[in-house]
């Protein structure tokens, strides 16, 4: 399988602060890679570095062979990856679908009429289960509703890649099991690649194929979900030396 | 009325003026905007307020007439070693500068200072430990307001003064705040002495006409280069 | 179907009073000439403002900028410039300004910006007049300027342009990006709208016309006062039409003109004081408690305004 996404020795300090050190690793094409840490690792920084909203002290971020540092946010989003923030940002004030329409509109999916771009995102309102309310305003979601929008909108960019940012926090057990599923499904319909930062380790060890295991901005261990959940050094973080 | 009594009497009835304007205005507008839209709530408490400076400001004209006033206080000149100044700009400088001190210490050293710092830097955060948020902000709008109604009554001593005059003041006070960083103290007296000390040579350098152009100039040029004011913290990532 | 309604009506509102404000110079005196003028003025102004202002959530207090430059740019040239040219010229210079300034000044946001767009129009008006007095030009007197009638249409032709603008702006995909951005800017950005660039073409595009609209009303007046063509209430008036009228679409600039721009007329010559009371009022009062402005009282809440 081909390398769509390579990390290359990234580093990011914020003043005196290192929130990621010398990390390196591959997202194999239609993969699913699993970020795990506890908080503060540099999961997320790692997300706005590949998104373009923040910007390398050191590496290199390399998108099927070309070098995505330096480029804004929405040059990478055409490029094809899109991301959801982990404090939802909806547009509160346009309906569901209007949210989606500028995914689609703008993103690698490169519709350039609200009518196609509408049509186009309808399976994907159904499939997440936000075509009842898509008529209305953002806002009105609750905060289940919101994550999932952020979600569909990603997906509905176009985006090759597409990074999930805690998509499980708050769900039930129920819930988990259906936005597997959905997750899955879109996953495989539309040849998706994945990188997924989750906390709730049923999802990650179900989902992913591969896991990268992240701490205090450092790699510490990577490789199939069995064999990080035998690691010594990954249970050592989670549960203390000795485990 | 001399403005040694005025001036108390007129900073309580500007702090006075302040709290009715929260309880009546303000609260009203923070209730119903939603948490997460603060700088649509900024911009809005702006245009707000912007609207009642305008309804003050030619209800006093209508109620005073537009024209431009001045009275004589202390105009005699003091010498102090070899500087050399009216009386009242003395008293200006004095008061003032007692006032500056005042509201730092009281920022820096007290409790209730400490809380109004906190609620500046993050309103929820400062609730969940207990402080009581609307205390903190209806002080403040009584502070704000009734220093502001001082500065006036010390202004009026030294120039012409109109219903509308207050705005190059406004001004002022924002390239001050800009400069300093919303809710540092410390750095907006060093940004008022700047801008003090800016108007004044400038002025002598070329001429009054010019005098609306620095002002206005700086305070440009201090946004476009400090979006975020020359002091402020970094926002978190 | 159930849209058919309340669209018809809107169409009836707009052909009236293209209509009306088209036959004016033909059946009335020239006072009530004059109101109509005004209005067209006050549409021009408050639907080029809506552009920037209701697209991007980039609230501009300074707007009066561009109109004063306008004006500025006629006076100056009068008798060297045939008017054909300086209109249109105003019109490039304005969006030219924007463009130079547009790029630093956009990337300040919220209340910074509302006061920075004052500040600046502020510095403009008296870098302006000290330019005036250091060059010793007195004043500035116009003399055979084109009649009543040649600068009524001319505005007309501006408050359409102005009116076409605005709803295609609305309605494009351009427009789209603009609302998202005003929603949430990073997120706008990060699902691939070129956010910088499109706020400076917004506020590029919301120059031209009041700049033309400058130039023309410059020749209402033959003497020509640095002041008055720089004057805030002229922003400040706009914004009230625009959040008196509500919705992001050109429907909202309609009915705050027409309301506030009656109103005026009604109270400016015989109580200017308590016309600039109202003014404020009705800022406070919109801002405080009608946020959506009229067309948000009296159409169903519909999210971001596809009209």
């Amino acid at each position: 399988m081909s390398t769509l996404l390579s990390i290359e020795s990234l580093g990011k300090r914020f003043g005196g602060l290192t929130a990621l050190q010398d990390v390196s690793f591959d997202v194999p094409e239609h993969g699913i890679v699993g970020i795990m840490g506890a908080n503060g690792a540099g999961k997320t920084t790692l997300f706005s570095l590949i998104a373009g909203n923040a910007r390398p002290s050191a590496g290199d971020i390399v998108l099927r062979g070309r070098s995505l540092v330096g480029l804004r946010p929405d040059q990478i989003c055409r490029l094809g990856v899109a991301r959801t923030f982990q404090i939802v940002k909806p547009f509160p004030a346009l309906t569901v679908r209007e949210n989606l329409r500028t995914a689609a509109l703008f993103g690698s999916a490169g519709h350039r009429s609200a009518a196609r771009a509408d049509a186009a995102n309808n399976p994907i309102l159904a499939e997440i289960g936000l075509l009842p309310m898509a008529d209305q305003p953002a806002s009105t979601l609750t905060l289940s509703g919101q994550k999932r929008l952020e979600i569909a909108r990603a997906v509905a960019s176009g985006a090759a890649l597409v990074m999930l940012d805690e998509v499980m926090a708050g769900l039930t057990p129920t819930e988990v099991t259906q936005m597997l599923a959905t997750l899955r499904h879109l996953h495989a319909s539309r040849g998706l690649t994945l990188l997924v930062i989750e906390h709730v380790m049923r999802a990650l060890m179900d989902l992913c194929g591969h896991i990268v295991v992240l701490h205090h901005g450092q790699l510490i261990a990577e490789g199939t979900p069995r064999a990080i959940a035998e690691d010594p050094r990954t249970l050592g973080v989670y549960f203390g030396e000795g485990a | 009325m001399s403005p040694l009594l005025a001036a108390p009497v007129v900073a309580l009835a500007g702090a006075g003026l302040g709290v009715a304007l929260y309880r009546g205005v303000f609260a009203r507008l923070i209730a119903r905007s939603a948490p997460a839209q603060a700088a649509r709530l900024e911009g809005n408490s702006l245009l707000l307020f912007f609207g009642l400076s305008i309804i003050v400001q030619n209800v006093v004209a209508l109620a005073f007439t537009p024209n431009n006033r001045a009275y004589a206080w202390a105009g005699d000149v003091l010498r102090l070693g070899s500087v050399a100044m009216t009386g009242n700009r003395l008293a200006a400088l004095l008061v003032a500068g007692g006032v500056c001190l005042g509201v730092a210490v009281f920022l820096g050293r007290s409790v209730f200072g400490l809380a109004m710092r906190a609620v500046i830097e993050r309103r929820e955060a400062a609730q969940v430990v207990g402080v009581d948020v609307d205390r903190v902000q209806w002080v403040a709008f009584a502070l704000g307001f009734g220093s502001a109604a001082l500065a006036g009554v010390l202004v009026s001593t030294l120039e012409q003064f109109s219903p509308f005059s207050g705005f190059p003041f406004t001004i002022a006070g924002f390239i001050v705040i800009i400069l300093g960083g919303l809710g540092n103290v410390t750095a907006g007296l060093v940004a008022a002495l700047l801008l003090g000390a800016v108007e004044t040579y400038g002025v002598a350098l070329t001429s009054a006409n010019w005098r609306s152009v620095l002002l206005y100039g700086s305070f440009v040029a201090a946004l476009l280069l400090f979006p975020n004011g020359l002091f402020a913290r970094r926002l978190r990532a | 179907m159930k849209d058919l309604a309340p669209n018809a009506w809107w169409a009836g509102l707009w052909a009236a009073t293209l209509a009306v404000l088209l036959a004016l110079p033909f059946v009335a005196n020239a006072y009530l000439v004059g109101v109509g003028l005004s209005l067209l003025m006050w549409l021009a102004l408050t639907q080029s403002w809506c552009v920037l202002s209701k697209m991007t959530g980039y609230v501009s207090l300074g707007h009066v900028v561009f109109y004063g430059l306008g004006a500025y740019l006629v006076v100056v040239t009068w008798q060297q410039l045939p008017l054909v040219l300086a209109v249109p010229l105003a019109g490039l210079l304005a969006a030219a300004f924007a463009a130079v300034v547009g790029l630093p000044v956009l990337r300040v946001r919220g209340p910074y910006f509302v006061i920075l767009t004052y500040g600046l129009a502020e510095l403009v008006k008296f870098s302006v007049m000290a330019g005036e007095a250091a060059s010793g030009t007195a004043s500035r007197i116009l003399f055979g300027t084109p009649e009543l009638t040649v600068v009524y249409f001319a505005m007309f032709a501006l408050a359409l342009a102005s009116v076409a603008l605005f709803t295609w702006v609305s309605r494009s995909r351009f427009g789209h990006g603009l609302r998202s951005l005003r929603e949430n800017e990073e997120a706008a950005e990060t699902l691939g709208v070129p956010v910088a660039r499109y706020k400076l073409l917004a506020y590029v595009l919301s120059a031209a016309i009041p700049a033309m609209v400058g130039a023309v009303m410059a020749l209402r007046s033959t003497y020509f006062v640095v002041g008055q063509v720089f004057d805030p209430m002229i922003s400040v008036t706009v914004i009230a039409m625009a959040i008196l009228g509500g919705g992001d679409n050109a429907r909202g600039p309609l009915v705050g003109v027409l309301f506030l721009g009656l109103l005026s007329e009604l109270l400016w010559a015989s109580a200017p004081l308590l016309y600039m009371i109202v003014l404020g009022a009705i800022l406070v009062v919109f801002v405080l408690l009608v946020p959506d402005g009229l067309l948000g009282l009296f159409e169903r809440p519909r999210a971001g305004g596809r009209r």
